[in-house]
């Protein structure tokens, strides 16, 4: 490990996260090279969260970008306000401006909604732009990101051209609903994810909640991981484990016993299938397995 | 002997060109601007610690997760301080299997039975001429086309394709209610000052459909695999989003060698990386792969399945219902399309479509062109 790497980590460490050494050393590349980072891994990893660990270690701004079907340019860069356009020009009937004057008035930047690319791209200090979940958007919007990506710039007929004053830090998410086009993929530096392992997510959870006991959380981990190997048709992500534990901690549990966990399996599986199985399987089972 | 290894080299700029190489070589899309990048990485220091090197390589370099195991590979052996004593054995032995598998399914591919039970068109395929022939075409049962009529059949099924796409998407953006355009309204009545006359409504675009292939290529379906295979080509030629599996004894996705503009490029892609042509058929076990690798991540509420196989099955069929359930559960229409339905008298007695049959939206026959455009109905209405 360089020791700017190891330096990152306890940055981080200060500022409340868990980040191991692969990704810091990913995220100092993403600083370094100035390039975007693609994340991948299952739903409930920490992919938003590296988002927002480097906005926090940066003490900038996150301008997040959330991508669905059917998401198109005009909301996700501008807008103008056609509301407060049509009744500005209405107000202005009788004032003795010219046409010019007028045209300027209503294409200025008060009638502008901006919309996360251009807020990202016209931010006075460098910000985090995120944007999640980018195998939901549609192919042609991917086809624009591209675009914005390697120039940093926007044009708007009425203004002109935008240009970034600072180049925004990238980080885009996906949960391979589908593969990402070929090009998008060579612009950017590519990190997975997984879930984690045994010690890095009881770190975590010391750390998000740090009022649960010790043994209790050496073996709720253990069971959330017997889980992740169990397989389960939405395996639980770690904010489902921190969820459980803030739950057990709500109703005040003191050990770990059948009927609590029973009482409190909603926390951590989200589909009645899941449950089902696991208590096919036998929660005492699963204790007895993981040497509770 | 390759310079594989960076005490082969005089510099570390030139090692790492050379390790860029042999990336390269294991099929890593490294370009020239990593190279550069690369070079740059070093720059700041990365290359002080191995595994940041790796680490910090590993995130240029690769563009999936499947790439780790080859870069990883390919890192240990270049980088490795002790002089290596790794051989390039894994992709040659990969290679070297595919060839060997390639074989039997280049014949398939080309449309003969590999088994040499090659059978001749029979009376079925009708020699008729113009108009009627086209029609006779369509409604010739697959195995039953003879060569001559085989490329007809292929423009016949390109152009009814073609038509039956251009009908979907007009079926998709013709709408006249939901929220005004402001944007549009004020460009349509510039003309007009200021009043506002026409008022242009958002269109909801419909939703994309995701459609979802999985071929049966066990023996049993030899004489119908090929053609399905084009009609799956042709479909995916038209419609961006579908994704295609083959399987017999064991699940291939196959979606990204379909991905090509020549369906010879395509066949040819397939004929290399899909080697489970002819085998038997365990279709439980196959959907139980599909499901456990795939569905979450395709499957949604806005996807079709569709399951083209003649339902034999040396398979349990208890695993096989259970995994049907599934994919019925994730999927908003389930499909099946079994050639052997255009039989005269055909039942659906076999164990595996027994199974089946309770979960299905739709079952349908596939055994000529005609019956397969009848999947228009069904994407049309799903």
């Amino acid at each position: 490990m360089i020791p700017k790497v190891n330096q990152l980590i306890e940055d981080f460490d200060q500022l409340g996260y868990v980040v191991e050494e692969e990704l810091a050393t990913v995220l100092l590349l993403t600083l370094n090279l100035s390039k975007p980072l693609l994340l991948e891994g299952p739903p409930g990893v920490g992919k938003t969260e590296a988002a927002h660990i480097i906005a926090a270690l940066k003490n900038t701004e996150l301008i997040r970008l959330q991508c669905y079907e059917g998401l198109d340019a005009n909301s996700a860069i501008y807008e103008w306000n056609y509301q407060k356009q049509l009744l500005s020009i209405k107000l202005s009937e009788n004032q003795d401006l010219s046409t010019k004057e007028k045209e300027d008035h209503i294409f200025s930047e008060d009638f502008l909604l901006k919309r996360p690319l251009l807020k990202a791209i016209s931010s006075d200090k460098q910000p985090v732009l995120l944007i999640d979940e980018v195998d939901r958007a549609d192919e042609e919007f991917e086809a624009f990101l591209l675009e914005l990506l390697s120039d940093f710039q926007i044009s708007i007929p009425e203004m002109g051209t935008i240009k970034a004053k600072h180049k925004p830090i990238v980080i885009l998410t996906s949960n391979r609903t589908r593969e990402l086009s070929d090009a998008l993929k060579r612009r950017c530096l590519y990190h997975w994810i997984d879930y984690p392992n045994f010690k890095k997510e009881l770190n975590i959870l010391k750390k998000r909640v740090p009022q649960f006991e010790q043994d209790l959380a050496d073996q709720l981990v253990r069971f959330v991981h017997y889980l992740r190997s169990m397989k389960l048709q939405k395996s639980p992500g770690i904010a489902e484990t921190l969820d459980w534990a803030n739950g057990l901690l709500a109703l005040q549990f003191k050990s770990f016993s059948v009927e609590d966990i029973e009482k409190t399996l909603g926390c951590i599986l989200k589909s009645e299938s899941d449950i089902n199985l696991v208590k096919k399987e036998g929660i005492q089972t699963i204790l007895e397995e993981i040497g509770a | 002997m390759r310079a594989d290894h960076f005490t082969h080299y005089d510099s570390f700029q030139e090692a790492l060109t050379g390790f860029t190489t042999l990336c390269r070589d294991y099929e890593l899309k490294v370009g020239l601007s990593h190279a550069m990048e690369a070079m740059e990485l070093c720059d700041h220091g990365f290359a002080k610690d191995q595994l940041t090197f790796q680490y910090a390589l590993k995130s240029l370099y690769c563009t999936c997760e499947e790439e780790f195991e080859a870069f990883d590979y390919c890192f240990r052996t270049f980088w490795n301080k002790k002089k290596h004593k790794y051989n390039h054995t894994m992709s040659k032995s990969k290679t070297q299997t595919n060839a060997a598998k390639t074989n039997k399914a280049s014949l398939v591919m080309a449309g003969f039975n590999p088994n040499g039970k090659q059978e001749e068109p029979k009376e079925e395929a009708k020699n008729v001429s113009g108009a009627s022939r086209i029609e006779a075409l369509k409604k010739t049962d697959f195995t039953h086309v003879s060569k001559m009529d085989s490329e007809l059949l292929d423009q016949l099924a390109e152009q009814l394709l073609r038509q039956l796409n251009h009908r979907l998407k007009r079926k998709m953006s013709v709408s006249k209610t939901g929220p005004i355009d402001l944007r549009k309204t004020i460009r349509k009545n510039v003309s007009r000052g200021e009043d506002i006359i026409d008022l242009i409504k958002k269109n909801r675009k419909q939703d994309k459909y995701r459609i979802i292939l999985l071929l049966d290529v066990s023996g049993s379906m030899d004489k119908y695999s090929f053609f399905l295979l084009k009609f799956i080509w042709s479909l995916k030629s038209h419609l961006k989003n579908i994704e295609a599996f083959v399987f017999s004894t064991n699940l291939i996705r196959i979606t990204e060698f379909i991905n090509q503009d020549q369906i010879d490029n395509a066949m040819a892609d397939l004929t290399l990386n899909a080697h489970n042509w002819s085998g038997g058929t365990k279709i439980g076990e196959c959907l139980k792969d599909f499901n456990d690798q795939y569905a979450k991540r395709i499957l949604n509420g806005k996807s079709i399945t569709i399951v083209l196989s003649d339902g034999l099955d040396d398979g349990n069929p208890g695993l096989m219902r259970s995994e049907i359930e599934k994919i019925k559960m994730r999927t908003s229409k389930l499909v099946w399309l079994n050639p052997l339905k255009g039989t005269k008298g055909y039942e659906p007695t076999a164990q595996g479509m027994q199974a089946a049959l309770p979960y299905l939206d739709t079952f349908q026959s596939a055994h000529n062109l005609e019956s397969l455009l009848e999947l228009e109905n069904i994407l049309a209405h799903a």
